[in-house]
């Protein structure tokens, strides 16, 4: 397959091999600069990468182009009376101390919140775990990805004990029988995994897709389940009753390293294929189909993303999908298991490292008194200090409105776009009597700041990212940072230095964060000690878990057993229940969301390449033609989506390539443009994800 | 240049970093020359890349009343000579595969030249090294005679051999420069 | 006379346009000189090389108008031209290409204004060298003394204007040819700066053909003003070295000229054709998509094409006896996707009928049967 491959070096010109900036491929690139000037100029394929080999989906290939682009924030930004000015890091840095510090001895240290993201380096997420809650003293601290990869990480932690995305590398994929991808539009979303779907289907490997959409995943498939938004449980209970009663199970698997085969037996048992059927739309033939293939298969990958984990069922949802390999016998072995596509770039590493509302660095629980004290000590502060679990990201931007968050400190995420229900949130955030924003481009949620901070893009500063394998990689510095800009850690750094804790965050580079998160994560479950930057180098990155220097890392895990209490893994037994909102008389069709192969996220980033622009300039709502003509809709025409939050007008795009009873809305456009106006914030009950795949809307033309 | 672009069009997804990855060709003036298009998008996702055949006796050359599409040595069909063309789009008319483009404002026609800078030196064009689902690939000649071979049972192959004229008829996916 | 039998008295149709060119040269040339009395022997060697370069260029323009696609084109022209009821379309063309393209050469300014400066400096340079030089090799005009003060020009024997010799008309034309090799040189100056320069254009210019032309130009404005540099500020020092350098370079230039990358200067009014016959309007008719239903280009350019193509043997024929040209580019496309698909309708094999659809079905992926 690999044929000879070359760069092209260009004269005046040198290549740094680094990652991608977005998705949770982190796709391996060259960035080119020009020696004289030391600016970005383009990329050149990086086909030694084992992951992609040189692949770039658009936004890979156009992702340089951020790093030069006008619309860049080179100095701090101070609102007066409603207008950004330019001012001095010293003046921003002023105004930061006197209102946290103002608005902590009114209310208390509480009331600052903090709000991550994980489009950063592992280095930044662990500080802003450490920041918030050592440099302000604060529990309120959450992160975005709470609206991405929360209700994996709770179904993987309820059924395999521990919280990593993939238990195989994606190369394995190319090795498998079966592909069961769950709601992933994988081709749009991850683009550069196709490639190893592609192979497997080269081979001979059989592909189920479960989608409402036929999208150009599910176009290939041999059976496309086409079931309806927000019945995934249905669905997987479903395919495991046939699996059952077929024969498929893998008794001696589920023998020594499954608990609750009964249970589910029992469960499982009134799922027959009728039943699934009338619930999930998905014709019984298919479900039947389905459940053959992924049983004969001797090597058979499940895999899911957001599609079924952005509903209030996300963690059911991920645990009945996790059951099918389960009772298959499927994880811990080579080139079968499960997996979770990562939506952002370091979704999977930005996760383990304390920045979320009840964890601390390492996956190690805040609510564990041994954790607390590990920590503290490794951050030489007294555990009495260590601030209580806060609240989820919705909730915290809801306690807004309760006065119980006053302040708030946004680090790379841009929740105006990304949060559910948002006029909800956008006047949250303008009662905010404090906000802070660190970003490169003025995004959404900027706007409403008080102080707007520059940071740097990915590509003028260092760090580790972990990938969506569990893979540890490393960023590399390209260029010096653009105009005053400041990478996150040094921002955070700073001002828990004018907060009187400056003690606590004393760092140099990135590689001294690296090597603090290396101690404060040894010994939790995801363990990082044994991970340098040399090693990441030698070895084209290392898997975690990776406890002492001498270990390679863990390509596959739980081959043994499962990090859970008695080793063996938990299947979780989920009756039916339905979405937070059903089709009603009022509200007759179904709304879900997802991304476009051209944008990432809240598009703050995509929406300003030119490219990409063009390409895809703003949303639409996709719908079946003859839901079209219920409505008297042409293609192209303006139509009105509403809620029971709200409303907006969107143009028609027609295919019959989805379900008849579903409209589809890319979520990447701000303001007037986001589909979250109109999305749920019902929250999963564990992992506090909202249901931002099904809502009940009506249309109307307009 | 010893190796073949060749095209799997149901592999592909319609990510267009095909068309994001040529204009940032050396020489292509940050305009793509490739397409990616839907078949027909109320009927399905399907999509297309679209590049050069490169034919070996051009249409496009041919209908040129100012003979200003050349070959290079290796086989390369170009875009007009900037001084020669007239811009009279005769061309975009003629080629079987409706692959010139036409830039009204410079008056001049412009077209997919495999990544003249890279292939002439054997590295792979950018739309073959970024594609992510291998709809587009840069590979040897035998390689591709492999694959198609793979394919000749859905091909329109059979017992005749296709000749530059008519191999639009006949010729799948392939295309390429190459020599027999 | 018939012109077709005149033809069949030569070899081919360009030794005959050969002839009647050279024939023209002499003519002119004989009322000039005054009866060959005052040929100037000193510039005898430019005038075998303009001779040459006179065949070469009417070699060369004929064998292109023989190329199918220039026939084609060309025939169009003459046709339209004749046509009465185009007679308002046709002025205009000429006139606004003559204007526009020629003379102002606005399409290379839209490439760029450095691109345009450049070119139209070298564009003018040169065609104004030619002038003089030609005017003055083949005696086409020459100047009298009338009385001391007063020179007259003569243009092919005639007698035209008189002028002072020390006025400022006397002193532009004198040194005319020094004017038009100044702009030669700062034109050729931008040319190299940019060829060395841009890192794109590097990557498809060939040196015979892009870099000469420019060397031998070079080599012609260099030697022609060290020739004025000679006489005015050396007292003529090296003069005959220098001019019979310059006379080597005028002749490689001359010589060169039909065969290089400098011929697409006699092609440049053939783009009077676009407007003239094809650019699209309301008073010409229009061709639609023979799938889609879109106007995408004139009727008679569509035909055109067609027949240039059955002329070079091109079988682009459907089942249905449409041609390829006769779809537009996206139909085209698709056309030849869908075939390779086998998405084309396979019961109907009718090139109008909706694709077979895969919702539902689903086509097989990669040649493979579905599950």
């Amino acid at each position: 397959m690999a044929t000879e491959t070359k760069n092209l070096h260009r004269k005046g010109e040198s290549f740094i091999p680094t990652h991608c900036s977005y998705c949770g491929m982190q796709c391996g690139m060259n960035v080119r600069i020009d020696d004289a000037t030391g600016r970005v100029v383009g990329i050149e394929p990086r086909y030694e990468w084992p992951v992609n080999q040189g692949r770039l989906c658009p936004k890979g290939v156009t992702a340089y182009q951020q790093v030069e682009h006008p619309d860049r924030i080179l100095r701090p930004l101070i609102k007066r009376d409603g207008k950004f000015i330019e001012a001095s890091w010293e003046e921003a840095y002023d105004l930061i101390e006197r209102k946290f510090k103002e608005i902590a001895a009114t209310y208390g240290k509480d009331a600052v919140g903090v709000y991550g993201g994980v489009s950063m380096t592992n280095e930044k997420c662990y500080l802003v775990g450490k920041y918030a809650r050592v440099g302000l003293g604060t529990k309120h601290i959450d992160y975005n990805g709470r609206y991405c990869m929360s209700s994996a990480a709770g179904g993987f932690n309820a059924t395999l004990g521990m919280d990593r995305g993939s238990t195989l590398p994606w190369t394995d994929l190319l090795h498998s029988d079966c592909f069961f991808l769950a709601g992933s539009n994988t081709a749009e979303c991850h683009p550069t995994s196709i490639t190893w779907f592609w192979r497997g289907r080269d081979r001979g490997a059989k592909l189920i897709v479960a989608d409402p959409r036929e999208t150009p995943t599910a176009r290939i498939a041999d059976v496309h389940l086409d079931l309806k938004p927000g019945t995934d449980s249905a669905l997987a209970n479903g395919i495991a009753h046939i699996l059952i009663k077929e024969g498929y199970v893998d008794n001696e698997y589920v023998v020594q390293r499954v608990n609750g085969f009964e249970d589910l037996e029992k469960m499982v048992g009134k799922f027959t294929p009728e039943y699934t059927s009338w619930l999930t739309g998905v014709a019984q033939e298919k479900i039947i189909k389905a459940a053959h293939i992924y049983g004969k298969a001797k090597k058979s990958v499940v895999m899911f993303a957001r599609g079924v984990e952005q509903q209030r069922k996300g963690v059911d949802n991920v645990g009945s999908y996790t059951n099918l390999a389960l009772i298959r016998g499927q994880i811990g072995k080579f080139a079968s298991g499960v997996a979770t596509f990562t939506g952002q770039g370091n979704g999977q590493g930005g996760r383990e490292h304390g920045q979320k509302a009840d964890l601390l660095p390492g996956y190690r629980k805040l609510t564990d008194p041994e954790a607390v004290q590990y920590i503290s000590q490794v951050w030489g502060i007294d555990p009495a200090e260590m601030p209580g679990p806060g609240v989820s990201a919705y909730e915290m931007l809801d306690s807004i409105h309760q006065g119980t968050v006053r302040a708030m400190h946004v680090i790379c995420s841009n929740p105006a776009v990304s949060s559910p229900n948002a006029h909800h949130v956008w006047k949250a955030l303008e009662k905010l009597d404090f906000l802070v924003v660190n970003d490169f481009f003025l995004s959404e949620t900027a706007e409403f700041a008080d102080v707007v901070l520059p940071t740097t893009t990915w590509a003028e500063d260092e760090g580790t990212t972990t990938n969506t394998e569990g893979r540890v990689i490393k960023i590399n510095q390209i260029r010096k940072p653009a105009g005053e800009s400041k990478p996150d850690w040094r921002i955070l750094s700073e001002i828990a230095t004018r907060m009187g804790r400056g003690k606590y965050f004393k760092y140099g580079n990135a590689e001294e964060i690296f090597n603090e998160l290396r101690v404060a994560s040894r010994g939790g479950k995801a363990d990082y000690y044994g991970i340098t930057y040399e090693k990441i180098e030698k070895q084209q990155g290392v898997f975690w878990p990776c406890p002492d220097l001498e270990h390679p890392g863990t390509p596959y895990v739980y081959q043994d057993s499962f990090p859970t209490p008695d080793g063996k893994a938990n299947l979780r037994i989920v009756d039916w229940q339905e979405a937070g909102e059903i089709q009603s008389k009022e509200f007759p069709e179904i709304l879900t969301t997802g991304r476009v192969v051209f944008h990432y996220l809240s598009g703050n980033q995509t929406r300003r390449i030119d490219f990409l622009m063009e390409k895809c300039p703003e949303p639409y709502a996709e719908m079946h033609p003859e839901m079209a003509s219920k409505y008297n809709l042409q293609d192209g025409e303006e139509v009105e989506l509403e809620t029971r939050r709200a409303k907006m007008k969107l143009k028609v795009r027609l295919t019959k390539a989805i379900r008849k009873d579903t409209v589809f809305v890319p979520y990447h456009w701000g303001k007037q443009l986001s589909v979250n106006q109109l999305t749920n914030p019902c929250l999963d009950p564990v992992s506090r994800m909202p249901e931002f795949k099904v809502c009940a809307v009506r249309l109307r033309k307009s | 240049m010893d190796r073949v672009l060749y095209l799997e069009f149901e592999r592909c997804i319609g990510c267009r970093a095909c068309q994001a990855a040529c204009r940032e060709c050396g020489g292509h003036d940050a305009k793509e020359r490739n397409y990616v298009e839907y078949i027909d998008f109320m009927e399905s996702r399907q999509t297309f890349p679209m590049m050069c055949m490169h034919c070996k006796d051009p249409a496009c050359a041919r209908v040129c009343p100012a003979n200003a599409i050349q070959i290079t040595k290796d086989g390369v069909v170009l875009s007009a000579m900037e001084e020669k063309c007239i811009g009279c789009r005769n061309c975009t008319f003629g080629c079987p595969f409706g692959i010139p483009k036409f830039d009204f404002e410079k008056n001049i026609m412009y077209k997919c030249d495999m990544c003249y800078e890279r292939t002439s030196q054997d590295i792979s064009p950018m739309c073959a090294s970024v594609c992510p689902s291998e709809a587009i690939r840069f590979i040897g000649f035998e390689e591709m005679m492999e694959l198609r071979r793979k394919r000749a049972q859905s091909n329109l192959l059979q017992g005749k051999k296709p000749t530059e004229q008519n191999k639009w008829n006949f010729v799948p996916e392939t295309f390429g420069v190459y020599t027999e | 006379m018939n012109f077709f039998s005149l033809e069949k008295s030569f070899y081919s149709r360009a030794s005959m346009y050969s002839f009647i060119v050279i024939l023209f040269l002499f003519i002119t040339m004989f009322f000039g000189t005054n009866q060959f009395k005052h040929i100037d022997l000193a510039l005898s060697g430019y005038m075998v090389a303009a001779a040459v370069c006179f065949i070469g260029l009417v070699y060369r323009i004929v064998a292109f108008a023989m190329r199918p696609a220039t026939r084609r084109v060309d025939g169009r022209s003459r046709k339209n031209l004749k046509n009465k009821a185009r007679k308002r379309r046709t002025w205009k063309a000429i006139t606004v290409t003559l204007f526009e393209n020629i003379v102002l050469q606005k399409f290379i300014f839209k490439r760029g204004l450095y691109r345009g400066i450049q070119h139209l400096l070298v564009a003018y340079g040169c065609i104004g060298s030619f002038i003089i030089t030609f005017g003055l090799v083949f005696g086409w005009f020459h100047f009298e003394l009338v009385d001391p003060n007063h020179y007259a020009v003569s243009v092919l024997g005639l007698k035209t204007f008189v002028m002072d010799v020390e006025g400022w008309p006397a002193f532009m034309i004198y040194n005319g040819l020094n004017w038009t090799a100044a702009m030669c040189l700062i034109g050729l100056s931008m040319m190299f700066y940019r060829r060395i320069k841009d890192r794109d254009l590097q990557v498809t210019q060939r040196f015979e053909f892009d870099l000469v032309p420019l060397f031998i130009l070079l080599a012609v404005t260099l030697t022609g003003l060290a020739l004025t540099m000679s006489a005015v500020l050396f007292h003529g020092t090296l003069y005959m070295t220098i001019s019979m350098i310059h006379q080597l370079t005028v002749i490689t230039l001359l010589i060169y000229f039909p065969f290089g990358k400098l011929f697409h200067f006699p092609l440049r009014p053939l783009a009077t054709a676009v407007p003239l016959n094809y650019q699209v309007g309301e008073d010409i008719p229009m061709h639609s998509c023979k799938r889609c239903g879109t106007s995408y280009a004139a009727q008679e350019q569509i035909e055109d094409v067609v027949s240039i193509l059955q002329d070079n043997s091109f079988d682009l024929q459907l089942e249905d006896g449409s041609y390829l040209a006769e779809y537009c580019w996206d139909c085209r496309r698709k056309l030849r996707a869908m075939r390779q698909m086998n998405m084309l309708n396979p019961r109907t094999k009718d090139p109008y009928a909706p694709i077979d659809t895969n919702t539902g079905i689903s086509m097989p992926g990669f040649s493979k049967k579905k599950a």
